[in-house]
């Protein structure tokens, strides 16, 4: 399986630094955001890139694709004529509008950078890691949570 | 790519930060060599590039609004300058300069004969300036490997990439211990083993009760009436002080945030006294630090207010109107002259003169950890003038290093505490209103500062969810937000962001009479149901900062 970006609920501290580096590499659109789910619980949100995405299914003209090989779902912005369909489909509620351009948009995993995603490298406290399954089971990410009820730093 | 490398200005942790130019946009590059930050940044370290070529940068001095040359700016201030008393003038300087700026309005002010220098950076984080005598500073290597750690205020917030070896500490071993203190529960209590909410603004009492507790040779610390005050049980700060106890390594960072400090001086000193007695280094966090001034700000703004002050000088970064509540008063002053990065949103009688960002000049300053060095990581923005040039243009001078003052005792730090506590407290009947740092940056982040905090008991006395409106006035503004339900804040306080500046509106400056700093504490409010029942659907806006 390819890399991708997980979440250690128990480190984030809510400072919202993945928004800021993803909007400031995409000039102010923000393809990681920081949500609140059930009000309690509060974690940045980005496209899981699923193996069988509803986005790809949906979308009318092909602008959303699937690597085989890297399982990398990725969009060609300039395609894009904003009909909103892969928006309703997502199950996770990832995929956004654009609203200045009119068009949707979605996560890329950065992969204009050889390093790997930006909101990763500056995730301050290493709560955003950007790892392969096997690395998953290694590090023990998200197994055994330190904080009794990670995610719900305030009622 | 060629990287350019500096250390980011938006806080003292001092974070290396790099951006690359590809011919069409700055991208900020993560640096895993660095050694304090391996690259992490925070919102506001992220959002550097978009500073640089910022739509809204000013590009051309300004005069009542209208763009002018930069001759004609000079011309005016000049002129201004030989209608005016030396006594009449005032230089303020806030955040946005460098340490050699500083030094240099020192010496323009010396120049023009007055001694109204000002420091217009108000934030209450300003009185980390005040020492405390045998204090020693926390280092890096005292944070990796802190066993126990107390927090007093948000830390978490105010340097977000600080926070980064602090959990790291506490989850590498999970022998390390987090003690927080504040008034209400923000996401950094949520880590905390202990956390000690005390009522609004009483966060120096708690401390100088733990101090009793740690020293029992301190004589004067009245602990049971300054746990009282502080509105706790005198379990947990047994507690507190079992676990701060000395032998253990570890740290005391303290910060302070707009509109949650009421004595911002006695916080300061009063965190440095429990470091010392807790034999553990100190690191008082904030975004800025500035040398004080000649004059205390609230001398300035009484002065202005008796109109003794008919001209000003107010370089770095505009801040007198990131207090908009100083608007009014400011406006009394005939002729004005300040410096910005940006295009004011407002149109501003006077002159607005554009300098390069913090981001495009060389400097020399100190993070937390020590000295840093700032580089360009592009050439100034087209059209701006640094400080220096300005003031060569007014005057021919030298810098004037700054004087450090004293550090206080410990026998000033107790009568102080012991005099604030004696202080009446106004028994009102109104909801009291607090500041939080919800997130910071820069950058189209204030979006959720719409949002009031209120707890469910609160809400029922109100009768409001979710879905209504608070109209909130305070003395000096009113304002709506939309209610958010939580136990975070305790009943009878209401909590809202303070980045955005119709929110600071809403804390009325006041003059600490004990120490003559400024502080914006927690204000007494009168909340009213609206009619309002729906968000209203934003603006769209290219950008937003």
């Amino acid at each position: 399986m390819a890399k991708r970006i997980i979440l250690r609920l128990d480190y984030c501290i809510g400072c919202r630094a993945c928004e800021a580096a993803c909007r400031s590499r995409f000039k102010g659109e923000a393809r990681i955001r920081y949500g609140e789910i059930a009000e309690t619980v509060m974690v940045p949100l980005a496209c899981r890139h699923c193996d069988e995405p509803l986005c790809v299914a949906a979308c009318p003209f092909d602008v959303i694709q699937r690597d085989e090989k890297t399982g990398l779902v990725y969009q060609s912005s300039f395609l894009c004529v904003g009909c909103r369909s892969c928006v309703l489909a997502c199950p996770f509620g990832v995929m956004d509008e654009n609203l200045m351009r009119g068009i949707s948009q979605k996560c890329n995993l950065c992969n204009d950078r050889a390093e790997g995603p930006r909101c990763v490298a500056t995730c301050p406290t290493g709560a955003l890691q950007f790892v392969e399954e096997a690395e998953l089971t290694e590090k023990k990410v998200g197994v055994g949570f330190v904080v009794r009820s990670p995610g719900r730093r305030r009622p | 790519m060629a990287i350019k490398r500096t250390t980011c200005p938006f806080c003292r942790n001092g974070c290396e930060a790099g951006v690359s130019f590809d011919g069409y946009q700055y991208q900020m590059e993560y640096l895993k060599d660095a050694k304090v930050n391996k690259g992490k940044l925070c919102p506001r370290g992220n959002s550097a590039n978009l500073v640089i070529d910022h739509p809204k940068r000013l590009a051309y001095p300004l005069l009542d609004g209208n763009e002018i040359i930069w001759e004609q700016a000079i011309e005016r201030a000049k002129s201004w300058l030989e209608s005016v008393e030396p006594d009449e003038m005032a230089v303020a300087y806030s955040r946005g300069l460098s340490a050699q700026e500083t030094g240099l309005l020192r010496g323009f002010a010396r120049f023009l004969g007055t001694r109204n220098l000002v420091c217009g950076h108000i934030e209450p984080e300003s009185c980390f300036n005040y020492r405390l005598a045998g204090t020693g500073n926390a280092t890096l290597d005292n944070i990796k490997s802190a066993q126990t750690i107390l927090l007093i205020g948000d830390v978490f917030t105010t340097s977000p990439v600080a926070s980064g070896p602090m959990i790291e500490a506490c989850y590498a071993d999970r022998k390390s211990r987090l003690v927080v203190i504040d008034s209400i529960k923000t996401r950094q209590a949520g880590f905390a083993n202990l956390f000690l909410q005390v009522k609004p603004g009483t966060e120096p009492f708690a401390l100088m009760a733990l101090v009793g507790l740690l020293d029992k040779s301190v004589s004067g610390i009245d602990v049971d009436r300054f746990t009282e005050l502080a509105g706790l049980e005198p379990d947990q700060l047994r507690q507190a002080a079992k676990m701060l106890g000395p032998g253990t390594p570890g740290f005391v960072g303290s910060a302070m945030h707009l509109g949650r400090v009421r004595y911002p001086v006695l916080h300061s000193l009063s965190s440095q006294l429990v470091a010392l007695k807790a034999h553990k280094p100190f690191v008082g966090f904030s975004e800025a630090r500035l040398p004080e001034g000649l004059m205390g700000f609230g001398q300035f703004r009484q002065a202005v207010d008796e109109d003794r002050i008919k001209m000003v000088f107010w370089f770095g970064g505009l801040y007198p109107y990131s207090y908009p509540e100083l608007f009014p008063e400011m406006a009394k002053v005939e002729h004005r002259v300040c410096t910005s990065i940006f295009r004011p949103e407002n149109t501003l009688p006077g002159l607005v003169l554009p300098v390069p960002s913090e981001l495009e000049k060389e400097s020399i300053g100190y993070s937390y950890w020590g000295k840093i060095e700032r580089h360009p990581l592009a050439s100034p923005y087209s059209g701006t003038r640094s400080v220096s040039w300005i003031i060569g243009q007014l005057a021919r001078i030298d810098e004037i290093p700054e004087e450090l003052s004293k550090p206080m005792g410990m026998e000033d730090v107790l009568k102080m505490a012991t005099r604030t506590a004696e202080i009446p407290k106004d028994k009102t009947d109104n909801w009291l209103l607090v500041g939080e740092k919800k997130a910071i940056g820069i950058g189209g982040f204030y979006d959720d500062e719409q949002e009031i905090f209120v707890n469910p008991v609160a809400a029922q006395k109100l009768n409001v969810t979710d879905e209504n409106f608070l109209a909130v006035e305070s003395p000096s503004s009113r304002n709506e937000f939309r209610v958010h339900v939580t136990s975070a804040v305790p009943d009878g306080v209401l909590s809202i962001g303070v980045n955005a500046h119709s929110n600071r509106a809403l804390f009325p400056i006041e003059t600490d009479k004990e120490s003559g700093e400024t502080a914006m504490p927690p204000v007494s409010v009168k909340v009213e149901k609206t009619t309002a029942t729906a968000r209203p659907a934003p603006e769209i806006k290219a950008m937003e900062f």
